[in-house]
């Protein structure tokens, strides 16, 4: 039996109420606030937060298929997906592929490692989808859109919700693009897109797939259907012979936004978090055609239930500019050096796996990996040692000279649990939020950009 | 070395915003002032010793620098550079090799242009990755707050640090910042990494310094009352104090260390010093410095501020220069500078600010935060 054995939404903390755009611009907005990618966010970075939220401590060592999915990342070409299992310790023989071209990319994936899993050709995949699409300043995406990722472990072990039935349709149909030299998300004639190149689409997959799973559309429990904006779900979902008030997952617009590809399973996350056992689920995804997945809770569902997806802690994006900046409109600092494929290679396990090291003579675990122990001094006795992405502010500053885009920067030295310091900035704090003893997570951010590249790095954030 | 090396001649520039100056000039006038003070000319220099962290534009990272600036050729010449403590290890390896006798007279010269390079003067080096986002205020400040956690210190005892160097600049006319501040006025800067507000932090400066050195025997030769070098003392610690899990952050094992050497090769503790001259980038690191130098207790520091010792008229004047805070700060003339200031002071010629007795004085830097300190003892006779 393979199905889905995990899952897991990330939502950045920052929010920008749709009154602030509405304001800029003198247009009415939907009420509601969108998530917003921070500066040193993006697809990838996301795509990471996601994916260590379904973990959850899990060893990533047991996975050996990573499938990024994605409409914006940051790289048109260089493997995401690698990068991501990367970051996240998977082991270097792990499959790895990029998903994209339209948001309907987050189902297709998810779609694929269930078919390898099933095939054997996998044991266990993740499968992570991740989206910060840009929109034009004063757009009507721009108030719609939101920023996210979802990610999804599938296996054939502990199995919360196993693959009942699949359907796809394809047909090109000129709804969403971004060519190759645009940054920002076009849109065709949208209340046409949203009837044929939305719901006509969507609706048929959803009926083909219960249709080979034998089930009347009457007996599924919950639609998780990703759609263009808030009110077009209901409508695919009556046209597959549903009744959106009962089954539809209600739709994240009003908080986060339109997610892109990593939509739809979020709202199958939202699904999990109250389903019972036997319980019928559908998944789809839209763009060029759909995607349909039918899922059914197992038994396993209430012990390994995913944790609520928590909206409530929110930092506000206190002005348009500063939503601007954070959507990267504002140049960003670019002084100083890229690092080099030199030294990261040399230095991946220390900087992007997030390894140190432990001394095998006292036993004291530091950071960066080095030949000669910092406590006791002895030689060639450190061991490669994973450090823990938990930990709490020994000291701080609150920096407003450092040469980055955003002030004040907290900068943090922190004592990690299972042991070791590291000193990191630190993303997504209020005011007054660091201080000594503040507890915190880690995150994979994007740090700095020179040479026409990018530095990603960890930083930590309130936990 | 005890009493075997002698400073003959000391020079300073103004230090401040040196527009009008270029980095050879600087260096010109400060070589020129220690040459008229020791009463020689360039040909009796047998070696010399540059202390700078960023040598002047298209001087690239040697010795020429200095070479060129004062057509000083065909000797040797070394370029020293240590953080912070840059200044005073320049000095203390002049002292080295005339102790060792392989020159007998050499200038020690210390300068820095930092105003030409634009923004703060300095540019970020190290890894492109670990550590990013540090500044030098905010690498202090991460050991100032857990210093203030642990010890229940405030800002308004920071203050005064403030407060008393800006004073003691004041009455220096060489100094960058000559002016007095107020509690309130520090207290209500701009923050520039917390704690540290603006009133906190010591000035990006252009500034040189230089001083002449020989052997003790034929001192008097040149000057009639000249200071002696009682003891040297240098140590380095981890440049990465941030990452060692061991580190308390109350003070700066690297300058307890060059203390312990220092003292001990003069034959001194801490309560015979008279006066003393210590790196005060921050107002925190002075309040440390003074404990990690021995002058009180660890966590004492900012009692022996409140309390006004630490004051002209204190019993342990620090920083009557005005310190890094006020003098200002061109990181490799800093360390020569605080041997001008002490020389100055041990002779009786630093005029309102002269401090009593000053028979024993010391120079003090810190750099990296902590990754280097340096400490030299000077004294009369």
């Amino acid at each position: 039996m393979a199905g889905i054995t995990r899952i897991a939404t990330y939502v950045p903390r920052r929010r920008l109420d749709r009154t602030v755009i509405g304001q800029t611009w003198g247009t009415r907005v939907a009420p509601g606030r969108r998530a917003v990618a921070g500066l040193d966010e993006d697809a990838l970075t996301m795509a990471v937060d996601a994916t260590l939220a379904c973990l959850d401590g899990a060893d990533p060592a047991h996975f050996d298929a990573l499938y990024f999915a994605s409409t914006s990342a940051p790289y048109l070409e260089k493997q995401v997906a690698s990068v991501v299992a990367t970051a996240t310790d998977l082991p270097r023989a792990t499959a790895v592929a990029d998903f994209g071209g339209s948001v309907r990319a987050g189902v297709t994936a998810l779609r694929a490692a269930i078919d390898a899993v099933r095939a054997g050709s996998v044991r266990s995949a993740l499968v992570v989808a991740a989206d910060a699409r840009l929109a034009e300043p004063e757009s009507e995406l721009e108030p719609l859109l939101g920023d996210g990722a979802a990610a999804i472990a599938v296996g054939t072990d502990g199995v919360i919700a196993e693959l009942v039935s699949a359907a796809s349709v394809a047909e090109e149909f000129t709804y969403f693009w971004r060519t190759d030299t645009q940054r920002a998300v076009q849109v065709a004639e949208p209340r046409f897109g949203a009837s044929y190149g939305y719901a006509r689409d969507v609706a048929e997959a959803v009926g083909a797939a219960l249709r080979k799973a034998e089930l009347p559309p009457a007996r599924v429990a919950r639609l998780a259907l990703g759609a263009p904006d808030e009110r077009s779900a209901a409508d695919a979902a009556k046209r597959a012979g549903c009744d959106p008030g009962r089954q539809l997952v209600p739709s994240l617009a009003a908080e986060v936004g339109m997610l892109g590809s990593p939509e739809p399973l979020a709202l199958l996350g939202r699904a999990l978090e109250t389903a019972a056992p036997g319980d019928f689920l559908v998944v789809a995804g839209y763009g060029e055609g759909a995607d349909a997945l039918v899922f059914r809770a197992t038994d396993a569902l209430p012990a390994a239930r995913p944790r609520a997806l928590d909206l409530a802690r929110a930092l506000p994006v206190a002005s348009y500019g500063r939503f601007l900046k954070a959507r990267g409109f504002v140049p960003a600092e670019t002084a100083g050096e890229v690092v080099t494929s030199v030294v990261e290679w040399k230095e991946l396990a220390q900087d992007v796996r997030l390894h140190g090291s432990r001394c095998e003579a006292c036993g004291l675990v530091q950071y960066p990996q080095t030949r000669i122990c910092i406590g006791c001094r002895a030689r060639d006795r450190l061991v490669d040692h994973k450090l823990g992405k938990r930990g709490t502010v020994f000291t701080f500053t609150i920096d407003n000279l450092a040469p980055v885009a955003e002030h004040p920067l907290p900068m943090a030295v922190i004592d990690l649990e299972g042991g070791g310091r590291l000193y990191l900035q630190v993303a997504d704090a209020a005011d007054g939020e660091v201080k000594i003893g503040t507890a915190v997570e880690l995150t994979f951010r994007r740090l700095h950009e020179a040479g026409g590249n990018r530095n990603y790095f960890w930083k930590a954030r309130p936990a | 070395m005890k009493d075997q090396v002698a400073v003959i001649g000391v020079g300073c520039t103004k230090f401040g915003d040196r527009f009008e100056r270029s980095y050879e000039e600087l260096i010109t006038d400060a070589a020129f002032d220690a040459y008229a003070d020791a009463g020689i000319d360039s040909s009796e220099i047998e070696a010399a010793y540059l202390g700078t962290y960023l040598p002047g534009a298209g001087g690239g990272k040697a010795a020429v620098s200095l070479g060129d600036a004062l057509r000083l050729y065909d000797r040797p010449i070394t370029r020293v550079e240590n953080y912070c403590a840059t200044g005073t290890d320049a000095f203390r390896n002049g002292c080295l090799a005339v102790a060792a006798g392989v020159a007998d007279v050499v200038l020690v010269l210390g300068a820095e242009k930092l105003k030409d390079r634009g923004g703060r003067g300095i540019p970020r080096l190290g890894h492109p990755l670990l550590a990013r986002g540090n500044t030098a205020p905010g690498l202090f400040a991460l050991a100032a707050n857990r210093y203030m956690h642990t010890f229940g210190l405030g800002r308004e005892t920071l203050a005064k640090v403030a407060v008393k160097n800006h004073h003691n600049g004041a009455l220096n006319d060489k100094a960058h910042l000559r002016m007095e501040v107020t509690a309130e006025q520090v207290l209500k800067a701009p923050i520039i990494a917390w704690p540290f507000g603006l009133f906190d932090c010591c000035p990006t400066t252009d500034g040189a310094a230089a001083a002449i050195i020989c052997r003790a025997d034929p001192a008097r030769r040149y000057k009639k009352d000249p200071v002696f070098v009682k003891g040297v003392g240098l140590a380095v610690t981890t440049g990465r104090p941030y990452f060692d899990p061991t580190f308390d952050y109350l003070g700066f094992r690297s300058t307890q260390a060059a203390a312990r050497q220092a003292y001990a090769m003069a034959g001194v503790g801490p309560r015979d010093i008279d006066f003393a001259e210590v790196h005060d980038c921050f107002t925190w690191t002075e309040i440390s410095n003074t404990e990690d130098l021995g002058f009180c207790a660890k966590g004492e520091g900012g009692r022996l501020v409140e309390e006004g010792r630490t004051a002209l008229d204190g019993d342990i004047p620090v920083n009557p220069s005005g310190g890094l805070k006020s003098f200002g700060h061109p990181i490799g003339a800093s360390g020569v500078r605080m041997i001008y200031e002490c020389v100055t002071q041990l002779r009786g010629e630093a005029g309102a600010r002269q401090v009593k007795q000053a028979e024993l004085g010391l120079a003090h830097n810190v750099g990296g935060p902590g990754a280097v300190s340096c400490v030299v003892v000077l004294g009369r006779g």
